[in-house]
């Protein structure tokens, strides 16, 4: 069972120069991390999308591993068995912080979080399926909105299992890997400009109830009758 | 004249197994290589809880599927040997459900040649053989729903009993057939010759052959039910057999009623519309049970129609549990080809009205509820008009007898 007991347990929080701790190669450069940049964007259309991530970063000679903490609304969900096959089929590493219901309507889900790795070689990029939730019917019918906030970017160098703190930025602890079997110390960086992106889901024209109510029960009267009649002239009784 | 007849047998049903096998491996390579799959997801599920069972565990931690455990156990080899065992067991049940009807077709008097024709409706039908390659299981309860009948047919009322008790515990839809069965086995002519009203009544409930098929579907059900309610408690109650009896989807399907249901998802009108719709489908069962019990298959096809158009949850799959009771019920009716065939196309012409505002509601995100719930009132419609149709022009079974002694 994937009951995810780790995500933002932030064990401890460091802040710049806390420790004196120094090994080496374990450290992030401030002009290296200034270059860092995140995007997200959702492709496709109706309610089976995608959310891209890219994280960039210069120069690329330096291998990074990337976690994005994403809090994603109620309004949508993943699907995790989709999860573990796109990850046999192409290394996709996503892990989520609990059971979701596959089929229930956004008003009684609730948000989750879903933890996505990104490992080199570069880019360091990832499409997410994301699935829209059927939304409860308003009075105006078109189109609900669900807006997805930007994700949380943790990183660490490659073969460290902590880094540095030698920089205004906060350390936070969160699982290595997708086995999620061991915390290591990320770093969390701040100050990305990245925008928020919406779905439009449709939903159903609640004004619309009562003529919906009275036509489908009259067709589905008139049809049974139309089929009692002729049981009832050609049976044999 | 008879090796010809065997060949013409032998080559429908080999030519349909091969298309599988074909389908079945453009599926595998489909799955690799394309981002549109060939695998139905159902088919994923039955794994994953192939997977559970084979760990000791229960299969309904595998949140989705709603089948019976025994499902997952005959498809552990999917885990042992091969993804692809299971699709082959469908395939291979899909094609022995030709062999079920041709058998029944020929023991209802007709040419080999012309079961023949008639197989061929189910075994180069593309619905089932997409369905069955793409990892579909109702190729089970058809071979199963059909075995029944050709039993009954046969006289065979013990296996029958042993065969039907397995569908319900498969598919609880199937319980529909328990009345016209009921009422077929009890048919008995000196009955009805020698007594009249209570007395009738009474031995025909206690009719012996009506006895033993009750006890042995009966034993057969409840002795599944039990071991697996004392394998997997509530979780195989609930997902196996409550959640399809009370089962309401509000996302869009081919149910004339599912939009009424997702606007008044909630409200307090919700259960009185639930019992409107209720009622005109358990009337028109009880109804078509009295009616056509005689001939068997009509019955049981005409009461999966009935079920399935009116129901509250309406999928494709939910198609083929009369599909393969069509062939069965066609040679009985007076239709020309021309009408036969302007029917069928009515037919898909309502799926591919109803699939083209689904497909733009939920790959394209328009709003086309209004149109999907439009072409679900049509389908039923057209479903219903189709009914009608094979209902009057139906030859009853004692018109053919007749002609046949006059001959």
């Amino acid at each position: 069972m994937l009951s995810l007991y780790f995500v933002l347990t932030v064990l401890h929080v460091t802040f710049c120069g806390a420790s004196g701790k120094d090994d080496g190669g374990c450290a992030f450069a401030p002009s290296w991390l200034d270059s860092v940049v995140m995007s997200m964007k959702i492709s496709k259309q109706g309610f089976h999308r995608d959310l891209v991530y890219e994280v960039r970063h210069e120069p690329r000679s330096r291998p990074v591993k990337a976690l994005l903490l994403h809090r994603l609304p109620s309004g949508v969900y993943m699907d995790q068995y989709q999860l573990a096959d796109l990850r046999e089929e192409m290394g996709l590493q996503v892990l989520l912080d609990s059971a979701l219901d596959l089929e229930s309507p956004a008003h009684i889900s609730s948000a989750f979080s879903a933890l996505v790795f990104l490992s080199p070689p570069e880019p360091l990029q990832a499409a997410v399926p994301v699935h829209g939730r059927y939304h409860k019917a308003s009075s105006s019918g078109g189109w609900e909105h669900v807006i997805i906030d930007p994700p949380k970017l943790l990183l660490r160098p490659e073969h460290c299992d902590t880094v540095d703190p030698g920089l205004p930025h906060r350390l936070v602890d969160a699982p290595c890997t997708i086995h999620n079997q061991s915390l290591c110390s990320w770093l969390e960086i701040h100050g990305l400009q990245v925008s928020k992106v919406s779905l439009e889901l449709p939903v159903g024209d609640s004004s619309l109830t009562i003529p919906v109510c009275a036509v489908t029960t009259l067709v589905s009267l008139l049809c049974s009758a139309f089929l009692f009649r002729a049981v009832w002239k050609r049976g044999i009784f | 004249m008879l090796p010809v007849q065997l060949m013409t047998f032998r080559n429908l049903h080999s030519v349909a197994f091969i298309i599988r096998v074909i389908l079945l491996g453009f599926g595998i390579y489909q799955d690799k290589n394309m981002v549109v799959k060939y695998t139905d997801i159902d088919y994923h599920v039955f794994t994953d809880a192939s997977r559970l069972v084979t760990q000791g565990e229960s299969p309904y931690n595998r949140s989705t599927y709603r089948y019976t455990p025994l499902l997952a156990w005959m498809l552990s080899p999917n885990i042992y040997l091969t993804f692809h065992f299971g699709k082959l067991l469908f395939v291979i049940c899909d094609v022995l459900s030709g062999v079920l009807i041709y058998h029944i077709l020929t023991l209802r008097g007709l040419s080999c040649d012309a079961a023949c024709h008639f197989t061929a409706l189910w075994l180069l039908n593309p619905l089932p053989i997409g369905v069955s390659t793409r990892g579909n299981a109702e190729a089970l309860l058809a071979i199963l729903v059909l075995s029944t009948l050709l039993c009954l047919q046969l006289k065979r009322h013990f296996t029958a009993a042993c065969l039907y008790g397995l569908s319900v515990h498969m598919k609880i839809y199937t319980v529909i057939y328990a009345l016209p069965i009921a009422l077929f086995i009890s048919n008995q002519k000196e009955l009805k010759n020698r007594y009249r009203g209570v007395s009738r009544l009474f031995l025909t409930l206690f009719h012996k052959d009506l006895v033993l098929f009750a006890v042995v579907a009966g034993v057969v059900f409840l002795g599944l039910f039990l071991t697996f309610y004392c394998m997997y408690g509530w979780d195989f109650l609930q997902e196996t057999y409550l959640y399809h009896l009370t089962r309401r989807d509000i996302r869009h399907n081919f149910s004339p009623y599912f939009y009424m249901f997702y606007l008044t998802a909630e409200s307090e009108w919700n259960f009185v519309l639930g019992l409107v719709t209720f009622l005109p489908q358990v009337i028109l069962l009880l109804l078509t049970s009295l009616a056509f019990y005689e001939d068997l298959p009509l019955c049981c096809f005409l009461n999966t129609a009935l079920f399935v158009s009116f129901n509250k949850v309406c999928t494709s799959q939910y198609f083929l549990w009369y599909l393969c009771l069509l062939p069965l019920v066609l040679p009985h009716l007076r239709l020309t080809i021309k009408q036969g065939i302007g029917l069928l196309l009515l037919w898909f012409i309502g799926q591919g009205l109803w699939l083209a505002p689904a497909y733009y509601l939920e790959f394209e995100g328009r709003n086309s509820f209004v149109f999907i719930w439009f072409a679900g009132l049509l389908f039923l419609i057209i479903n219903s008009v189709v009914m009608v149709q094979i209902i009057n022009n139906y030859i009853p079974k004692t018109f053919v007898n007749q002609k046949k002694k006059r001959k």
